[in-house]
């Protein structure tokens, strides 16, 4: 079926125990071919950075990251056009990004991070400046990942899950179909 | 149809053979629902769970191609279980015991083997079919579109009359018809063997009528039925036999015909074609000359719903450019021609038909204003005679003696079989949405977004599990014919090794798979049946670029454009 | 108490009429004379057919709708005992689908909006018992075997009320058989 609309990572947090494993998964998955980071602590030389964020609660914690939402916050505050819909999914093109920090505020879930732009296992210094440059960074579902997102491959607990809405709507709508049947109220006759 | 529509909803219990109302007609459907809410009975006999199966009490899911094993075994309980209305039957029947000599073998065990329906459930809807009155048949086209359906059609026809089902309302067998106004069709003479009323050509009497009436000759020989064409264009050898014109009107064989290579050829092939419809469609393509007519709404005229009821259609808007309506395009034809036709309006052809067929002479545009629908025969002018609402009333039937006749036939299989090439068998269905072929409803855009090009192929979840499909998936699907293109729909509403798919698209026609074999007798096509294959598509990207580039290329070729639509 | 539209599958034929029915009510009559692409097909009841059941799903009109309660930009608000969501606040999160039980939200092509970088504009759409017409919903209206009814507190109220009529009269009958056992 043609996919109609994005798909998103959701935290569970009567499940999650706050490892953080996801988190390194992310960093890892978003720096292993630019910055060559591998499978030990001794390959990381960019500062360990990521795109979703463990967070505590009242009542416990959890990983929140982007819903890639259908009329996205962001990408229309974004005047440099440096976000926009790929494939359904909303992505950020960091070479386009300005660091103006609109789509930060405009997020409704706090689901985007200003991080340094790094490359060849270096943080890059901006024209004209000593500071770092940096860029607006989100969850892309690991783009490319033939595995899927890395997150929810690593999480010991289950505690994140990647969700097709269409098809999960369409599989809740089989279960009302179903309670319509045991609570109608029929003259007489009925299914079988 | 033996009864009239209204009268579904009281009868005790309805077999509903290889009829999908809920698809085809959803006006009829109601009267089923309805039906069962009052304490109707339901027998359902379709290979598919469809909307009245699911409501049904007896679903028998049978093997497509195996109606009369099924039909013969039900006949064989009744008889076997002293369930027969002895007295209807010497009454009013003739041909009974040569009609036991051929159901004697289809036992029920005998009958499972080839329909895939256990024993016990034929016995019980037997059962329950037999001891119900009134109890009424319904059937269509899963009976119709079969090379062995007139024996089909009989063999229902033996089992309403072995439990005395005929002869008072609510009962009695109904072919609810395939297409609007196809009863209206037949009742006018559009069909290669009678003038209107079902006056033979072949009878003298009724031929001299017609001539003195027109003031022409007649020929005596029946005609070529629209499946004979292809062959009389593309192999009749015999210079005098061979199709050289085709003039088509409100159809489109292009689309609806089965083996649709071979009827492109014979279009293509044949000198002149005309094509007079409402809107472009396939045949469109192939035509000469395009006749471009009025829609419904646009013009007067009567219909016959399935049950005999002649309907006045008026019209409510007035047509805009360069149409005319249907018979006024004939008139003007045949006035070109060299027979002058001068009408000035509907009601001055339908007065002149009426005067000719002692069934319809009652059938007045006024009694139908008057009362809506006037279910033939109608045979007097007054406005008491108000139709004839069911047939054949205290079991008299129109034969010669009055008396209706058994028919025992043999059930044989589907012309052609799976194979390992082609190891699924294909049904052509309908759904709801669209009409027909689409020339009406594929122009709405309503009903376009409900269901698109390039339509969907139904099949069983565990077919699709083998076959590595998913739901939506673009997959291609083949026969000895053809092969078209279309998208997966598993649903546990059909049975394994079978598919269904409905026959409206242009890009995922079926009929470019469907077999031309025919009935012999009624000259309907297997459209219900034959060998296919599907296969996977790897590259779905592809696929999708390639249907939507299609899709576009046919509506450029018929001149659509979005513009165009909106402004129309 | 909330009303709501609830289909029954006794009736339900699977025609898809509701859809279109749907449709119409909330696009005018207008969306059979424009350009098919410039307005939006958005039917908020959807017709499901299993092996065993035809029937239309639509919103339930919860009183704690979970919707609600999952919507971080308070676009889903009650009102006129209705649950209802505000088009213009509607972020598209997807948070309210995610929530609902019943796959009765969608997410829907907004006609004639973009979004910034020319991406369609798709946001949550659900049942709203036609709030803007004046004969009731028009799925109940349009359906040819009349399986949608409005369901009001009313019917509600006294559906139960006659239940527990019922239950209690059982309750009396044997409570008199059992006397009668014991004399």
């Amino acid at each position: 079926m043609e996919k109609k609309i994005g798909s998103f990572v959701i935290g569970d947090s009567t499940k999650c125990t706050g490892c953080r494993a996801c988190e390194l998964a992310c960093f890892t998955v978003h720096n292993q071919k630019e910055n060559h980071v591998g499978k030990t602590a001794g390959t990381v030389s960019v500062p360990v950075v990521y795109r979703l964020f463990l967070t505590s609660f009242e009542e416990g914690c959890m990983p929140v990251q982007c819903r890639h939402c259908e009329d996205a916050p962001c990408l229309n505050a974004c005047l440099q056009k440096a976000i926009s819909r790929v494939d359904h999914q909303v992505i950020v093109d960091p070479e386009k990004c300005i660091g103006c920090k609109d789509c930060m505020q405009a997020c409704p879930f706090g689901a985007i991070a200003l991080l340094p732009y790094c490359t060849d296992g270096h943080t890059v210094a901006q024209a004209g400046a000593q500071e770092a440059r940096v860029f607006a960074a989100k969850c892309d579902l690991c783009q490319n990942r033939t595995e899927g997102p890395a997150c929810v491959q690593v999480c010991p607990h289950q505690a994140l899950r990647l969700v097709d809405p269409e098809r999960e709507r369409e599989e809740k709508n089989i279960r009302a179909a179903q309670t319509l049947y045991l609570t109608r109220n029929s003259r007489e006759g009925g299914c079988r | 149809m033996s009864m009239g529509i209204p009268e579904i909803e009281d009868a005790s219990c309805l077999l509903c053979f290889g009829y999908n109302g809920a698809d085809s007609h959803p006006i009829v459907a109601r009267r089923i629902v309805r039906g069962r809410q009052k304490g109707m009975k339901i027998i359902c006999v379709d290979p598919r769970v469809t909307e009245t199966a699911r409501i049904s009490d007896i679903h028998m899911q049978l093997k497509g191609g195996s109606n009369l094993a099924l039909v013969n075994a039900m006949a064989n309980v009744i008889w076997k279980e002293g369930l027969t209305d002895d007295a209807f039957i010497a009454e009013h029947t003739k041909g009974f015991d040569d009609f036991l000599k051929v159901i004697e073998k289809y036992t029920p065990e005998y009958a499972e083997k080839i329909c895939q329906v256990p024993a016990e459930t034929i016995r019980q809807a037997a059962r329950m079919y037999a001891v119900s009155k009134p109890a009424m048949i319904l059937y269509g086209m899963g009976v119709c579109q079969f090379s062995q359906a007139v024996d089909v059609v009989k063999g229902l026809a033996n089992l309403a009359l072995m439990t005395g089902n005929f002869g008072g309302p609510s009962m009695g067998i109904g072919p609810v018809r395939g297409q609007n106004n196809v009863q209206g069709a037949c009742d006018m003479g559009a069909l290669p063997n009678s003038y209107p009323d079902y006056q033979s050509v072949t009878d003298p009497a009724a031929r001299r009528k017609f001539e003195e009436a027109w003031g022409v000759t007649l020929s005596d020989k029946v005609g070529c039925p629209i499946t004979h064409v292809p062959h009389r264009i593309l192999h009749e050898t015999d210079e005098k036999k061979k199709i050289h014109a085709y003039y088509i009107f409100g159809e489109d064989p292009a689309q609806s015909d089965p083996d649709l290579a071979e009827v492109r050829e014979a279009l293509d092939k044949c000198d002149f074609v005309i094509m007079q419809d409402i809107y472009m469609n396939k045949t469109g393509l192939h035509a000469d000359v395009i006749l471009p007519a009025t829609a419904w709404g646009e013009h007067d005229g009567v219909y016959t719903c399935a049950d005999r009821g002649f309907q006045r259609i008026r019209k409510a808007v007035e047509p805009e450019g360069n149409v005319k309506p249907d018979w006024q395009i004939i008139s003007e034809i045949s006035t070109a021609m060299g027979y002058p036709m001068k009408y000035s309006n509907t009601e001055e052809i339908w007065n002149e038909m009426i005067a000719l067929c002692p069934d319809f002479a009652g059938a007045t545009y006024e009694k139908m204003e008057k009362y809506g629908s006037v279910q033939w025969p109608c045979r007097d002018k007054s406005m008491e005679d108000r139709g004839t609402p069911y047939l054949h009333k205290n079991g008299i039937f129109a034969t010669k003696d009055h008396k209706a006749l058994f028919y025992g036939t043999d059930w044989h299989p589907p012309l052609e079989l799976e194979n390992d090439e082609y190891p699924m068998t294909l049904s052509t269905v309908r759904e709801v949405g669209h009409y027909s072929v689409r020339t009406m409803t594929g122009n709405c855009r309503m009903l376009r977004n409900l269901e698109d090009e390039p339509g969907w192929v139904q099949m069983n979840p565990q077919d699709c599990r083998r076959l590595h499909l998913s739901k939506g998936e673009l997959v291609k699907i083949l026969s000895k014919r053809g092969y078209c293109i279309t998208r997966c729909l598993p649903t546990e509403r059909v049975k394994t090794g079978a598919t269904y798919m409905t026959y409206q698209w242009w890009v995922g026609a079926c009929n470019e798979l469907t077999t031309a074999y025919l009935d012999p007798i009624s000259n309907t096509p297997e459209y219900k049946y034959c060998a296919c294959r599907v296969e996977k598509i790897d590259d779905q990207e592809w696929a999708e670029r390639h249907v939507k580039e299609l899709y576009a290329q046919i509506r450029t070729q018929m001149g659509i454009s979005a513009e165009k639509e909106a402004r129309s | 108490m909330n009303c709501f539209v609830k289909g029954n599958p006794d009736l339900c034929i699977g025609c898809r009429t509701c859809m279109i029915g749907c449709v119409v009510a909330h696009e005018g009559k207008h969306i059979f004379q424009v350009d098919p692409d410039s307005c939006s097909f958005n039917p908020r009841l959807h017709v499901v057919k299993t092996a065993s059941l035809s029937v239309p799903v639509q919103c339930k009109h919860c009183e704690n709708p979970a919707c609600m309660a999952a919507c971080s930009v308070g676009a889903i608000y009650r009102r006129d005992g209705r649950v209802l969501i505000s088009e213009e606040r509607c972020i598209g999160c997807k948070a309210c689908m995610e929530a609902c039980p019943f796959g009765a939200i969608t997410m829907d092509t907004a006609a004639g909006t973009l979004q910034a970088d020319g991406s369609e504009r798709k946001i949550a759409v659900k049942c709203d018992l036609c709030s803007n017409l004046p004969g009731g919903p028009a799925c109940v209206r349009v359906c040819p075997t009349q399986a949608l009814e409005l369901v009001t507190k009313d019917d509600l109220e006294h559906s139960a009320g006659q239940k527990r009529a019922r239950a209690a009269r059982a309750a009396l009958s044997l409570q008199l058989q059992n006397q009668k056992c014991e004399v």
